[in-house]
């Protein structure tokens, strides 16, 4: 008799979730990601899914980069620029780009380490608020007391991202993961794992 | 061009470049806090592309330092 073939991690209940191992360390939605270490995790705890805001939401900024990249090509039609001395002229420029560089790179870092981690035990929401503050939250799964998916605008209707709010019981109220991507299916995600944790608390296999 | 403020004087040009440069000097420190701050978020969560935003960090650094030479010298 053939034996029914035992599904692997990011395969369970793939049928209902419809979601496969995403790969790619700049991915948004990424589903049992591989070689990913956070540090607030424990040891056996494996991470399910690792959340960022849609990449669509970059476009904002992206446009205000460019446009700021851009932007000293249109002082050649100011004529004041010429009453400034040369030097004065090319370090306002260097400070110009060094501000643009350093915009980038915190609107990047921003989306990059703003991530929302579900693993099979709770769920963390990093925010990394700017270049020097920082804040961790964490629930634990059996703590979830509600799920709220909320889609509300054409944009996200249309690239299918949105917020899920999650009611817990613990100390922090409620967790927010704003933007993300696939709202619908990290809903999914979270009943099954907490569906999962029910059954573990049952069969006394609490860790 | 030579801007002059009699009543204190200086050069107004060189309360500019006072200005510039310990501007930037505050922006290098900024910018140290900054590789910091990615080193250690890079250390927190570890998905495989550590390297290149540590790489931008020390960029940006030494860009800030790299700014601040040149006021330096040309102002």
């Amino acid at each position: 008799m053939e034996k029914p073939e035992r599904k692997k991690e990011g395969e369970r209940g793939g049928d209902v979730l419809d979601v496969k191992r995403s790969k790619g360390a700049l991915t948004a939605f990424s589903y049992y990601p591989k070689k990913v270490h956070f540090v607030a995790t424990d040891r056996q705890e494996k991470i399910v899914l690792i959340l960022r805001r849609h990449p669509i939401t970059n476009l904002t900024w992206g446009i205000t980069a460019l446009v700021m990249v851009l932007a000293p090509l249109a002082l050649s039609y100011f004529t004041f620029v010429d009453t400034i001395p040369m030097n004065y002229q090319v370090v306002a420029l260097l400070v110009w780009y060094m501000i643009t560089l350093a915009f980038i790179i915190e609107e990047f870092l921003s989306w990059f380490f703003n991530v929302n981690i579900i693993t099979d035990e709770r769920v963390f929401d990093v925010d990394f608020v700017n270049l020097v503050y920082r804040e961790i939250t964490d629930a634990n799964i059996d703590l979830i007391q509600d799920v709220t998916v909320r889609v509300g605008s054409v944009v996200r209707t249309m690239f299918n991202y949105g917020d899920v709010l999650i009611q817990t019981a613990s100390e922090v109220p409620q967790i927010e993961f704003l933007a993300v991507p696939k709202p619908d299916k990290v809903a999914l995600i979270l009943r099954e794992l907490r569906v999962e944790e029910e059954k573990e608390k049952l069969e006394g296999r609490v860790r | 061009m030579n801007l002059d403020i009699g009543w204190l004087g200086v050069q107004a040009w060189s309360l500019v470049e006072i200005f510039v440069l310990v501007g930037l000097t505050v922006y290098i420190i900024f910018a140290i806090v900054v590789v910091r701050q990615v080193n250690h978020m890079t250390n927190t969560l570890e998905v495989g592309f550590e390297t290149p935003v540590r790489l931008a960090a020390w960029m940006h650094l030494f860009f800030a330092i790299g700014t601040f030479a040149v006021s330096l010298f040309i102002l």
